[in-house]
């Protein structure tokens, strides 16, 4: 009885540590769950990237499904991305932009707003525009309510403004079919 | 001229010193010390390891500044950190929270310490060897463990 017990319990144990250790292979230590899953999309008041006297608040995600998209162009798997959101966009996802730029620090501020526009403009020339409009998170307070940690992440807001998905990094087909599309798909089926 | 030079290099190190202290202002002592002690507890959320103090990701430049922001309008520490974790998570603050899945990382050392020394005592009974011996076994015994010195 004893002898058999010595040898099962090391036995167990190690098993239980194989179960942990090969998890870790697998999890991503920048993924932790977003706080403001089921939750309101937070106040904010922000002008549009190209018409500055333009100005948005939550309300403006209200009555559709909205794909809003955390993006740059000075980040590169952003412009990975923007083909890809594009065609999304000509599938009829409505996708938002909420643009920052790194070089306007407030403690700074040393890019001018057009020129952030020329740029833009120029890379959505280029790589293609998914975007409705972009919100210009001027001082990243809105980012910084929102939990982003960098760019590119994406949220999948629905029709009552809330947030259903938080995606850290780029949004590409395999994402989409195994992340969003479920809940897309749950969201939008409940309207039809 | 070597005194200058030291002199102008003095001066130096002093005006970058005062510019970092001059990047944030304080109402009292009280609040940039709280400051300090923020930033060094909360976990910049972009790279993994490192405190916001020690962090040059702008994030942290970010967190850093609100952080500055709510120590000002008077926050305490709690405030600070709560404000914080409702839009990072448990993940940004270095403590983590007790609670059903984090409980472990206190119970498993304890009851690694525990089953240890159980099977200490345990194994330490079970090794007693009964011993009857005979006067003449005993004799010989001591013989052989006198001749063995």
């Amino acid at each position: 009885m004893k002898k058999w017990l010595l040898f099962l319990l090391p036995l167990i144990a190690f098993a239980g540590l194989l179960v942990f250790l090969y998890q870790g292979l697998f999890s991503d230590p920048r993924e932790h769950k977003s706080t403001l899953l089921e939750q309101s999309m937070p106040q904010f008041s922000l002008p549009d990237l190209m018409q500055p006297e333009q100005q948005y608040t939550q309300a403006v995600f209200k009555g559709q499904v909205t794909l809003l998209n955390v993006w740059g162009v000075w980040c590169i798997t952003c412009a990975i991305e923007l083909p890809y959101l594009t065609q999304l966009q000509q599938e009829g996802k409505h996708i938002v932009g909420l643009y920052y730029d790194q070089d306007i620090d407030p403690d700074f501020g040393i890019k001018t707003v057009s020129r952030v526009q020329q740029e833009v403009r120029q890379k959505l020339a280029q790589l293609g525009n998914p975007y409705a409009f972009n919100i210009f998170d001027v001082k990243r307070d809105l980012s910084l309510d929102l939990g982003v940690t960098g760019a590119p992440e994406t949220f999948l807001i629905d029709q009552q403004g809330k947030i259903r998905l938080h995606h850290i990094g780029d949004l590409n087909p395999r994402v989409w079919r195994n992340k969003f599309e479920p809940v897309y798909q749950s969201i939008v089926g409940t309207t039809q | 001229m070597k005194a200058l030079i030291i002199a102008g290099l003095i001066l130096l190190s002093t005006a970058s010193a005062l510019a970092t202290e001059d990047k944030y202002q304080f109402d009292s002592e009280a609040q940039q010390d709280l400051f300090f002690e923020l930033s060094k507890e909360l976990r910049c959320p972009k790279c993994q390891n490192q405190n916001l103090a020690d962090s040059d990701a702008m994030i942290a430049a970010d967190l850093k500044r609100k952080v500055h922001d709510l120590v000002k309008q008077g926050q305490n520490k709690d405030q600070v950190i709560a404000y914080m974790k409702q839009r990072y998570g448990d993940f940004v603050y270095y403590q983590p929270p007790v609670n059903s899945m984090t409980i472990w990382l206190w119970l498993l050392p304890a009851l690694f310490v525990v089953s240890g020394m159980l099977w200490l005592v345990l194994s330490r009974k079970s090794n007693k060897v009964e011993i009857n011996l005979d006067n003449a076994q005993q004799k010989r015994v001591d013989e052989l463990l006198e001749r063995d010195e």
